[in-house]
C-alpha cells in the first residue's frame, strides 16, 4: 500500500523510531515541532493506525504550607511529649503552655499512640506524665519527614503490608490538611507495529497512478426536458408574462368551440384529439358565454351548434384552452400571461412525433398591439435561447389572423427550423367572449427547442427514461 | 397537412418570365412549406384553408401575383350551356344538394390528370369533412347525355363502377369496393341511394361513393363535367368553386349548367365584395402606410382592390371563402406588402412578470429531490392498462380511458406514478446501481369533475436499498422542504411487502403510502435488485 506521509507525520515517526515513548513535550523538544503541530499530527497517525496514544495519570505529593511548620515545629502530640519530658503536667499546665486547638489533638494523639497516661494524684489533681520517657516517632512524624525526599515511595505505602502503619498516618496527615496530593495528566506517543516499517526517506518515492480510470460517478440531476421548460418559463417571465395553470382534461368547449374551431372539423375527430371515455362535463361556461359562442359558430360556419358536442371531455390539444378561459372570464384591457404544460394529440408515436408533449403559450392583449410586435417577441425570445438567427412565413392556424410562423437557423443542421407559431386572435374568437381589444398569441412545441439544444434527432429520448442518456447527458448546453 | 408534388419546369412554365430559384424562394411567402425538394421537383404543404394551392395551376396564379408578373383577381368566365340538371325530391333525405359545371375544350396529360385527382381528394378530405359534407365528381362530357337526373336509386340499381369492367349492384359496391367499405357510413340505413343517371339512363355517378366507369376521364378527354353533391348548399358551390377556378387556370372554358329541382339552382360562383378600413389594416400589422399601397399590397394577392379615402373596395373570387372578414384581407395585405418587409418592434410594457405559486413549490422540490441524490424522470400521463394494473397486481376499476388511442401504450390515463417509475426501472436493468429516481407529475381520477393531482413519486434500487433509506429519504424532503412532519403507520398496499409498507400520514391525513416493493411485483418488471418507494400527494400537502 502506498502512504502518503506530511512532514510532521514524519518527525514524529522518526523521533518515535529513536525512543519508544514519548511525551508530548519531549515530542516538541525533540522534532522542534510547536505544541499543535505536534498535537496535530498525533491525530493524523492515530487515524492511518500508525501511532498508539497512551493516557496516563500520576499522582504525586508534597507537604502543604501547613505541613511545612509542623514539619519545623513538630506535631501538637511532640510538643506536649516534649513538655512532659521535665514532669507530669496537670490539664491546666499542659494547656497553657499548648494552644486550645493543639491541646485536644496533643492529648488524643498522644494517648492513641500510648504516649501518656492520664492519672489523678493523692490530692485528686489530673496530671498527665510520659508512659515511655522518649516516644518513638510516630507513623505521621515519619510520614512527614520522608514525604518531601525522593526516596519515598507511593506504591509501596499501598501495597507493601509492613507500611501499613505508615499508610494510616499517611491519611491522617492528608485528613489534617498536611499533605496536598498533586494529579498530574500525560499522554505517551508510540508507534504501531505498522509504523515501524515505515521509511520516511522512502515513503514520497511510492507513486499512485493517476492516469488510471476511476469508478464513474453520476450526478443526480432534473430531467434535461424539464431544464429546458424552467429556461423558456424564465425567459417569458423576464418579458413581462405571468404564468397560467390550467387542467389537462378540459371541456371541448374550451378547446375548441370557443376558439372557433366548427363541430365537424378534423381535428376533432377522435383520430386527432383524445376524448375521454364517458366523460362529459357538466357546466362549461357561462350562459352568455355559451350563447355567444354558438351564435359565432352559426355565423361563420353556418350549421347549428349543439352544446352536447362542447361538453366532450377531452385531453387538451394545446395550452391555449387556458388562456383563452382566462381571458373571457376576466376580459383584460391589457396583459401578458402565459401558459406552459402538457398537451396530447392522437398520433402514432414516432421519432418526430410524441402522443403528449410540452407547449408553451404567451398572450399580449393591448390597444395598440400589433403584428410587428409579436415578431419582435419572437425575436427577442430566440435572442434568449441562442437562437439569434429568425424569419418570417406566413401560415394558417385556425383561430389566429393574420397568422405567421418563426423559422429558425439551426448551426448544427445548417438549415432553417420551423419552431413557434404567432398570429392575432380572430374576431370571431374573440368578440363572442367579449375581448374587445387585440390578442396576439404565440407559442409551440418545447421538445423541438429541446431537441435542437441537446442535438437529439429522436423526440421520444425525451420520455424514454434511458438512465444512460439522463446521467451522462450534458447539463450546460 | 396536404402535400403538393410541384415539378419545377412546369410549374416554371405557368408561371412566366422567372426563374426556378426565385419560385422556390418565393414558396415559403405564399405560406407553402417546403418539405423536400430535388433538381426536379420541390414538395410543398399547403394550408387545408387554401384548396386552390392543391395544384401547380392555383400555387402559379399565386407566385404571378407575389412576383409582380400578373396581378388583382382572376375573374371567373363562365359562358351560359345548354347543359340541365334537374334533381328530384327523393334525395332530400339522402343527400339534398347538387351542383355542376362544364369546363370544355381543354387539354389533359398524366401530370394534370394527377394533379386534379389530388385536388379532389384534398378537397373531399378538407371542406368536403371526408366526403360527408361534399363530394365531386369529374367526368369526360362527351359520354353523357344531357339532360341529367340526379335521384335515388335502390341497393339492387346496377352500373358499372370506376375501375371494373362489369355491372354491380350498389349493395356490392358497398360491400366489396375500397371506397364502398370506407365511405358507405355516409349514407345511413336508407334503403335508397343518391344517383346521377344521363338521358339515356346511364349511371354517371353514384355519390358520394364512386363515379362511372363510363365516364372515366383519360388523357384524350378533351371536355369535362364536374358535379358536386353535399348536404350543405354553400359547401358545394364553394368546392366546385375551387374546381372551376383550377380548370379555368389549366386553360379549359367554362360553361355554366342549369341545376334545378327540390330547392336546387344553378350556381352564380360570383365575386364576393368587402370593404376593409385603411386605419385598421395600418394599427394591426403596425404600418402607417397609403391606401394606395395597401391596395397594390392585396392585388399582389390576386384579389381586386378599390382605394377610396379611409377604406379600400376589395373584390374576392368565389373560390377564397377562407375570407371571412377584415382580418383576413389583412393578412393578403400583409402578404401583399411582404412579410420580409415587416420589420420586428419589441413592444414596451411594464408589465412584471411572474411564474405561477404552483411551479415554483414544484421547482423547488426538485431541487431538494436533487439534492437528495434523486435523479428525475418524465413518464407519460397515459399509460397502457397493462403497466398501471396488470404488472402490479392491482385491481382495475374506476379508471379514465381514451377512446381509439393510436397506440396501446397510451390508453388510459394515470391514477398513480409508481408503475411507470416500476417499468423506468425495468427499462434500465442493465445499468449501474444504485438507481434512485423520482418523478413529480399529475395523477387523475375519475370522479365527477375528473380530479387532477399532483403527486411525488421516489424509487430507489439498489443491493441494499431498504425501508428506512425511503423513510428518511421522504421525511427529509418534507421536513427541509416545507418544515411538514410525516409519520409512518403501520398499513397494507398493493405492491409493496406485507409487514414492510405503511400508510404516510402528514398534517393528520393520508397523504401516500411507502414501503418495500413485493418481491413477486420486481420480479415482473424483471428488475434484480431489492426496490423501495413512497408516492405522495402534493395537492393539498404543499399547495392546495
Amino acid at each position: 500500500m502506498s502512504q502518503v506521509l506530511h512532514p510532521i507525520e514524519k518527525k514524529i515517526i522518526n523521533a518515535l523510531k529513536e525512543t519508544e515513548k514519548l511525551g508530548i513535550e519531549e515530542l516538541e523538544q525533540k522534532t522542534d515541532l510547536s505544541a499543535d503541530q505536534v498535537r496535530r499530527g498525533i491525530e493524523w497517525l492515530k487515524l492511518k493506525g500508525l501511532a498508539d496514544v497512551i493516557e496516563s495519570q500520576e499522582t504525586t505529593h508534597k507537604l502543604s504550607s501547613a505541613g511545612d511548620e509542623v514539619l519545623k515545629s513538630g506535631l501538637p502530640e511532640r510538643k506536649l511529649a516534649n513538655l512532659l519530658k521535665e514532669e507530669p503536667k496537670s490539664f491546666d499546665e499542659a494547656k497553657q503552655s499548648l494552644s486550645e486547638s493543639d491541646f485536644h489533638a496533643a492529648i488524643a494523639n498522644a494517648k492513641r499512640n500510648d504516649w501518656i497516661q492520664i492519672e489523678k494524684d493523692d490530692s485528686g489533681n489530673t496530671k498527665i506524665s510520659l508512659k515511655v520517657q522518649d516516644p518513638q516517632p510516630s507513623a505521621e512524624e515519619k510520614v512527614l519527614k520522608e514525604i518531601n525526599q525522593a526516596s519515598f515511595d507511593q506504591n509501596a505505602l499501598y501495597h507493601d503490608k509492613s507500611q501499613h502503619e505508615k499508610l494510616v498516618g499517611y491519611f491522617r496527615l492528608k485528613k489534617l490538611g498536611l499533605i496536598e496530593e498533586i494529579v498530574k495528566k500525560s499522554k505517551t506517543i508510540l508507534l504501531t507495529e505498522k509504523a515501524k516499517d515505515i521509511d520516511t526517506s522512502q515513503v514520497d518515492l511510492e507513486e499512485i497512478d493517476v492516469v488510471a480510470a476511476v469508478p464513474v460517478t453520476f450526478v443526480a440531476r432534473t430531467h434535461p426536458l424539464k431544464e429546458v421548460i424552467s429556461e423558456i418559463r424564465e425567459i417569458f417571465t423576464s418579458l413581462g408574462f405571468t404564468e397560467m395553470l390550467g387542467n389537462f382534461t378540459q371541456p371541448s368547449f374550451w378547446n375548441f368551440d370557443a376558439l372557433f374551431t366548427p363541430q365537424d372539423h378534423p381535428a376533432r375527430e377522435m383520430q386527432d384529439t383524445f376524448y375521454i371515455k364517458d366523460s362529459v362535463a357538466e357546466k362549461v361556461a357561462s350562459p352568455v358565454q355559451i350563447r355567444q359562442v354558438a351564435k359565432s359558430h352559426k355565423l361563420g360556419w353556418n350549421y347549428n351548434w349543439n352544446i352536447e358536442e362542447a361538453k366532450k371531455m377531452v385531453l387538451r390539444t394545446h395550452t391555449t384552452c387556458v388562456t383563452i378561459k382566462y381571458l373571457a372570464d376576466k376580459k383584460p384591457d391589457e396583459a401578458r400571461i402565459f401558459s406552459l404544460g402538457r398537451v396530447f394529440r392522437n398520433e402514432k408515436v414516432s421519432y418526430k412525433h410524441l402522443a403528449e408533449f410540452n407547449q408553451v403559450e404567451g398572450i399580449v392583449v393591448g390597444k395598440d398591439v400589433t403584428l410587428r410586435d409579436l415578431m419582435g417577441l419572437q425575436q427577442e425570445f430566440y435572442r434568449k435561447i441562442n437562437l439569434p438567427k429568425v424569419k418570417f412565413w406566413p401560415t394558417f392556424f385556425p383561430y389566429t389572423e393574420p397568422s405567421l410562423q418563426s423559422m429558425v437557423y439551426n448551426e448544427r443542421l445548417g438549415k432553417w427550423v420551423e419552431l413557434f407559431g404567432m398570429g392575432i386572435f380572430r374576431p370571431e374568437v374573440t368578440k363572442p367572449l367579449g375581448i374587445t381589444k387585440p390578442v396576439l398569441a404565440w407559442g409551440g412545441g418545447i421538445e423541438r427547442i429541446a431537441m435542437l439544444k441537446y442535438g437529439l434527432d429522436d423526440v421520444r429520448e425525451f420520455y424514454n427514461n434511458n438512465l444512460g442518456w439522463l446521467r451522462t447527458a450534458i447539463q450546460c448546453q | 397537412m396536404p402535400v403538393v408534388t410541384l415539378y419545377l419546369d412546369r410549374l416554371q412554365r405557368l408561371v412566366g418570365k422567372t426563374s426556378k430559384e426565385k419560385i422556390i424562394s418565393i414558396l415559403p411567402f405564399l405560406g407553402l412549406d417546403i418539405e423536400e425538394q430535388t433538381d426536379e421537383y420541390v414538395r410543398v404543404e399547403y394550408s387545408p384553408n387554401r384548396p386552390d394551392y392543391a395544384t401547380d395551376f392555383g400555387i402559379a396564379t399565386g407566385l404571378q401575383g407575389l412576383l409582380g408578373i400578373k396581378k388583382g383577381l382572376v375573374k371567373l368566365e363562365i359562358k351560359k350551356g345548354p347543359y340541365q340538371l334537374k334533381a328530384d325530391q327523393y334525395v332530400k333525405k339522402v343527400r339534398p344538394y347538387v351542383t355542376a359545371i362544364v369546363a370544355k375544350n381543354g387539354t389533359l396529360d398524366d401530370e394534370t390528370i394527377r394533379q386534379l385527382i389530388t385536388l379532389q381528394e384534398d378537397l373531399h378530405f378538407g371542406i368536403g369533412r371526408n366526403r360527408k359534407k361534399s363530394s365531386i365528381g369529374i367526368h369526360d362530357l362527351d359520354k353523357i347525355e344531357f339532360p341529367l337526373r340526379y335521384t335515388t336509386a335502390t341497393k339492387e340499381h346496377r352500373f358499372v363502377p370506376l375501375g371494373s369492367e362489369s355491372e354491380n349492384s350498389m349493395s356490392e359496391i358497398l360491400e366489396n369496393t375500397e371506397a364502398g367499405q370506407q365511405y358507405s357510413r355516409l349514407l345511413g340505413k336508407s334503403e335508397s341511394v343518391p344517383v346521377i343517371l344521363d338521358a339515356k339512363g346511364n349511371t354517371i355517378s353514384f355519390p358520394p361513393i364512386i363515379n362511372s366507369a363510363l365516364t372515366t376521364v383519360s388523357t384524350s378527354t378533351k371536355n369535362l363535367l364536374v358535379e358536386v353533391t353535399a348536404t350543405d348548399k354553400n359547401t358545394a358551390e364553394d368546392t366546385l368553386a375551387v374546381v372551376a377556378a383550377t380548370l379555368q387556370n389549366a386553360g379549359f372554358l367554362l360553361t355554366s349548367v342549369q341545376i334545378s329541382g327540390a330547392g336546387n339552382t344553378t350556381p352564380s360562383l360570383k365575386t364576393k365584395k368587402m370593404s376593409l378600413g385603411v386605419d385598421l389594416a395600418n394599427k394591426t400589422l403596425g404600418l402607417k402606410t397609403s391606401s394606395a399601397i395597401i391596395s397594390a399590397a392585396l392585388k399582389k394577392c390576386r384579389l381586386d382592390a378599390l382605394p377610396k379615402k379611409n377604406n379600400i373596395s376589395c373584390t374576392i373570387p368565389r373560390f377564397r371563402f377562407d375570407i371571412l372578414g377584415p382580418m383576413d384581407l389583412i393578412e393578403e395585405v400583409a402578404l401583399g406588402y411582404g412579410i420580409e418587409n415587416l420589420k420586428p418592434t419589441l413592444p414596451q410594457s411594464s408589465a412584471v412578470g411572474e411564474k405561477n405559486i404552483v411551479t415554483k413549490q414544484l421547482d423547488l422540490l426538485s431541487k431538494i429531490m436533487v439534492g437528495l441524490g434523486f435523479t428525475e424522470v418524465i413518464n407519460s400521463s397515459l399509460v397502457s392498462k397493462n403497466t398501471q394494473y396488470g404488472m402490479t397486481n392491482r385491481d382495475s376499476f374506476g379508471f379514465l380511458q381514451v377512446v381509439e388511442s393510436k397506440s396501446q401504450e397510451h390508453t388510459i390515463l394515470r391514477d398513480m406514478l409508481l408503475p411507470s417509475m416500476l417499468d423506468t426501472l425495468s427499462r434500465n436493468v442493465h445499468e449501474q446501481y444504485p438507481q434512485k429516481l423520482f418523478e413529480i407529475g399529475t395523477v387523475f381520477s375519475a370522479e365527477d369533475p375528473i380530479r387532477e393531482e399532483l403527486s411525488l413519486c421516489c424509487i430507489s434500487a439498489h443491493k441494499d436499498a431498504n425501508y428506512s433509506e425511503i423513510k428518511s429519504i421522504l421525511q427529509s424532503a418534507l421536513k427541509t422542504g416545507f418544515n411538514i412532519e410525516s409519520q409512518t403507520n403501520t398499513s397494507t398496499h398493493f405492491c409493496f411487502a406485507k409487514g414492510k409498507t405503511a400508510d404516510v400520514v402528514a398534517n393528520n391525513s393520508k397523504v401516500g403510502m411507502i414501503g418495500e416493493i413485493d418481491s413477486a411485483i420486481v420480479e415482473n418488471f424483471k428488475i434484480r435488485m431489492p426496490v423501495v418507494a413512497f408516492e405522495i400527494k402534493l395537492s393539498g400537502l404543499i399547495f392546495n
